[in-house]
């Protein structure tokens, strides 16, 4: 019961601020993440719990804690955006509510011991989101929100298929009773397939990925932030589950694929993008699709996995932030009408500069560590010339964004708009994006903490 | 018996939702759907009382109360304040064709089933599949944001029919299934109420 | 020998004097739905009795093979009426001339016939309909095809006695869902060929009828001829949906002249209750745009695609 204190504090956060302290939903929203991220912190220094509903390992930790992290960062950011917004769709204390919910079951879902219930919490963010999503409240929200909640409902579907056949094949859907017993057969495997394109979906994998850069680019900021950093990962935890318990050369191959696929749209596209919100949000299309690949090679790669996703949190959530003040102040959605960001808001342009080279995995921060990671655990696997494939979609990942991004920050033709001003709540990206060029130095420490998953 | 009666159930649902393919009118879609929904409760309330499960039973009353009931109710009332979206004047495949690929669709269920699952069980795990995919050809030939809905709904109605047909799952796992389709369609009928379509151009959304 | 003789001789004018009767039934039917009295259920003899009194006229562009037509058609009906079973579940004397393919072949080549001499009259309206009538016809014969095929899956036989009996003594094929979706499949297609409403209306205007509009330069003898065995042929068509495939029930399988006299009153009883549901569907629908039509027609084929696939998942796994 005691894992359940994060999810626990964020949902009674959501009931307060919807019904007893309306008038004070920030406070109480602010209060519930705060306890939540206390909570976590204490959490890693519990013992690790297998029963019949919970199954709470140092993965669940690690994911406990980032999600309560960027969960705080994400509140406290939200204050100051919705002053500035003028979202008619649903109002402030009803966004606080549906976001102390959202990231309440995702709490709950990482600690859980059953893939039907994995599935069912991962369907039940997509509609405690897409009002969220939805919130600016035009033709294109609507329409993102829309394709949103239609293209994930139908493939985590798929999902639930993948799930139905786990259970008549196994006869149980708990990972206690999974890892116990040898799992084999075709229909297994049939549902790793379907698993893997069902939740695949959610997490932007590639034939269904569709829905992510309409959803990212047209929520507001917080929003976009606390789904590419938390939500994309959490639909990945299923699958990290998954791959534990079921080994299988084939479905390895299968997942690769469409890793690989997903890396290969996500960086080709970020080439003719206009709107730099949709050009982040393709960068989390290849940061997910190389987790995928990761998941599905294992041992070392796993581990680079997770300090890809943790990492890629802190830097995308503060990217999106970063997006967010500029929307704002700038007015325009598109690349093109940024110019001398450096000078306009210097705080955001240097920040944005920095955490897109985060995102995009250059050296000093420790993206590139699991980057390379899993690159090198794929030509260990599959030969040279897959993983130099793969390295080159990267290496255009990298250039196209941080061209952009560049040319966004420093080019300055135009002359710097004196009137604009950053808002004060900046500081939680900075903070974000600071702290994923530290996670570097924990690595040993983190790779001590998770030694007992990786196998 | 419960092989024949399992077949007429999901054989009246595979024409029903080829039906949901001819209408023009939304409203009668929706009143399809429910009496699709009624069917599949009404067969699991059957094979619940004649089993002795109570889970089962329990399943089918709540199938019943919110797929038949709730849900079409709800959706007719949304529409009901939108009537200019009740008919459906351009499909994006003509009437015709889309019947003929659902037809193909039923053909290809059982293609899949012969040549993927036959090891697993009975041939009629093709029928779920032929509505599965049904329900997922009903979103992607419709533009009314009402079909689509009504299209995944078939889709989980198919869910319904599987796990029957394959091991059952357990009943928290259905009854939250339940309970995220509601949820699904709320928030969908909220989004539809201010949603318009033909907006495929818009500028922000390419690419 | 002699026996069957005299059966086909019966069968014959129990067709001659039913078909137009069950016309004036469904007439009848029809006004009383409409809260109207309607005609007497006589009336098709007496319009009949007039149109052969009266004088032809021919128009002065046709050619001699108009003239001919409703005489080819009219006999192409009554051998129909000599091969099916319509008062007996055995063969008469002329059953094993064809089977069901060759009877629906027969049926082509009158309505063939037919739209050829409505091509001969030049009159533009006949045209029309002659063309709507094909272009509806390619599409209904494929599903007519696929139900035959259906009825020798069935029965591994294209005679329709063969299946009236296996049908009547087979419960575990009559309450098959196959059964069932090709019955669904033939009633859509029966109300296509006997030119019921959803397809066709028989209002004076153009807009709606397709049929009708093929004898329009015909008058005298030969329209009394058209008119008659166009009641045939509906008739025909009934009793093969009804004996062969719906209802195939207390029709005699033996020689058993008390059975088939009584038989007789049993046909036309299910004729009617045929008749009431054509005129009740009259009554609840309307006319279907001309190009809704082929909606209408895919519908059926589906139905008959479905029996197809029912029978490979209920009885191929």
């Amino acid at each position: 019961m005691i894992y359940l204190l994060p999810s626990i504090s964020a949902t009674l956060g959501a009931i307060l601020s919807f019904s007893l302290f309306r008038s004070k939903h920030k406070e109480a929203s602010v209060l519930a993440s705060f306890l939540a991220l206390v909570f976590s912190i204490f959490l890693l220094f519990e013992p690790d719990r297998f029963t019949a509903f919970f199954y709470v390992d140092s993965l669940s930790k690690i994911f406990l804690l980032m999600i309560s992290s960027v969960y705080l960062g994400v509140v406290i950011f939200s204050i100051g955006y919705l002053e500035h917004s003028h979202g008619h769709l649903v109002k402030s204390c009803q966004y606080f509510s549906l976001l102390d919910i959202f990231v309440g079951i995702m709490l709950f879902s990482v600690t859980l011991n059953n893939f039907g219930l994995f599935w069912v919490s991962i369907e039940a963010t997509t509609f405690a989101t897409a009002l969220l999503v939805a919130s600016e409240n035009d033709i294109a929200a609507l329409e993102a929100a829309w394709r949103y909640i239609m293209i994930v409902s139908v493939g985590l579907t798929i999902g639930l298929v993948g799930t139905l056949f786990l259970y008549s094949s196994a006869h149980t859907l708990s990972i206690t009773d999974l890892l116990s017993r040898q799992n084999q057969g075709s229909l297994f495997f049939l549902s790793g397939m379907l698993l893997v394109i069902g939740y695949g979906t959610k997490i932007g994998i590639f034939p269904m990925y569709t829905w992510l850069p309409d959803a990212h680019g047209k929520a507001p900021a917080p929003i976009s932030a606390i789904f590419s950093a938390v939500l994309l990962p959490v639909s990945l935890y299923p699958l990290i589950r998954f791959f534990e318990v079921y080994q299988d050369p084939s479905l390895s191959k299968f997942a690769f694929v469409l890793g690989f696929l997903s890396v290969m749209t996500g960086s080709i596209m970020t080439l003719n993008q206009r709107l730099y919100k949709r050009l982040f949000a393709y960068s989390s299309v290849e940061n997910m699709g190389l987790s995928l690949i990761g998941v599905s090679l294992g041992s070392y790669a796993l581990f680079g996995t997770i300090v890809l996703i943790f990492t890629h949190a802190f830097a995308k959530s503060g990217v999106f932030m970063l997006t967010g003040n500029m929307l704002h102040e700038l007015k325009t959605r598109k690349i093109e009408d940024v110019k001398g960001l450096i000078k306009i808001m210097p705080k955001t342009g240097l920040f944005l500069f920095f955490g897109a080279l985060a995102v995009t995995g250059t050296p000093p921060f420790a993206t590139f560590f699991g980057e390379l990671l899993i690159v090198s655990k794929t030509i260990n696997y599959y030969g040279w010339i897959v993983g130099v494939a793969l390295f080159f979609f990267l290496m255009c990942g990298f250039l196209f964004i941080n061209y952009r991004v560049i040319n966004m920050v420093f080019n300055d033709e135009t002359k710097p708009v004196s009137s604009a001003k950053e808002s004060p709540f900046t500081f939680v990206p900075v903070i974000f994006i600071t702290l994923a060029a530290f996670v570097i130095l924990i690595v040993p420490i983190f790779y001590r903490f998770i030694e007992g998953v990786i196998k | 018996m419960e092989k024949e009666i399992f077949a007429l159930v999901g054989f009246w649902e595979i024409i029903l939702s080829i039906f949901m393919q001819w209408q023009a009118y939304t409203i009668s879609n929706i009143k399809t759907f429910s009496v699709q929904s009624w069917i599949l409760g009404i067969f699991l309330l059957w094979a619940g009382v004649f089993h002795g499960f109570t889970a089962l039973i329990i399943l089918a009353l709540l199938t019943i109360i919110t797929r038949a009931i709730a849900m079409p109710l709800y959706l007719g009332n949304t529409i009901r304040k939108q009537i200019y979206r009740a008919r459906e004047n351009k499909h994006r495949i003509s009437t015709g064709l889309s019947i003929l690929i659902s037809l193909l669709l039923a053909v290809f269920g059982y293609l899949v089933y012969y040549l993927i699952l036959a090891g697993y069980g009975q041939s009629l795990v093709s029928i779920p599949i032929t509505l599965m995919l049904q329900g997922a050809f009903l979103i992607v030939s419709r533009s009314n944001a009402y079909s689509q809905l009504i299209g995944y709904l078939v889709m989980e109605n198919s869910m319904f029919l599987l796990s029957f047909l394959f091991s059952e799952l357990p009943f928290i796992v259905e009854a939250g299934i339940i309970l995220d389709v509601l949820g699904v369609v709320v928030v969908a009928g909220l989004l539809m109420r201010v949603r318009d379509e033909d907006i495929e151009k818009e500028e922000e959304l390419l690419g | 020998m002699l026996n069957l003789f005299f059966l086909s001789i019966l069968q014959l004018l129990y067709v001659f004097a039913l078909a137009p009767l069950a016309v004036g039934i469904l007439h009848v039917f029809d006004e009383r739905l409409s809260s109207r009295r309607g005609p007497s259920i006589f009336q098709e003899y007496y319009n009949l009795f007039k149109f052969f009194r009266k004088q032809s006229i021919y128009p002065k562009t046709a050619s001699g093979f108009f003239s001919y037509v409703p005489y080819i058609t009219f006999g192409m009906y009554l051998f129909l009426t000599l091969v099916l079973p319509i008062i007996t579940a055995f063969p008469l004397l002329f059953g094993p001339v064809v089977d069901f393919v060759g009877g629906g072949l027969v049926f082509g080549a009158a309505s063939t016939f037919l739209k050829l001499a409505s091509l001969d009259s030049r009159n533009s309206y006949s045209i029309l309909g002659a063309s709507r009538a094909s272009s509806i016809g390619i599409f209904t014969e494929p599903i007519i095809l696929l139900i035959f095929i259906m009825f020798g899956v069935i029965s591994g036989t294209n005679n329709p006695y063969v299946i009236n009996n296996i049908l009547q003594t087979s419960t575990s094929w009559f309450f098959s869902l196959v059964h069932l979706f090709v019955g669904v499949a033939f009633f859509l297609v029966l109300i296509i060929e006997t030119g019921q409403l959803p397809i066709e209306s028989h209002t004076p205007n153009e807009f709606g009828s397709i049929d009708s509009l093929m004898s329009l330069e015909y008058s005298g003898r030969e329209l009394a001829l058209l008119k008659l065995g166009s009641y045939i042929k509906s008739f025909l068509l009934m009793n093969v949906f009804l004996n062969v495939f719906t209802l195939p029930f207390f029709v005699p399988m033996k020689f058993n002249i008390l059975a088939i006299v009584l038989y007789m009153f049993i046909n036309f009883l299910k004729i009617i209750l045929l008749l009431a549901i054509f005129a009740i569907i009259n009554n609840i629908v309307s006319k279907y745009r001309l190009f809704k039509i082929f909606d209408y027609i895919l519908i059926a084929f589906s139905f008959a695609l479905m029996a197809m696939v029912v029978f490979y998942v209920v009885n191929g796994g």
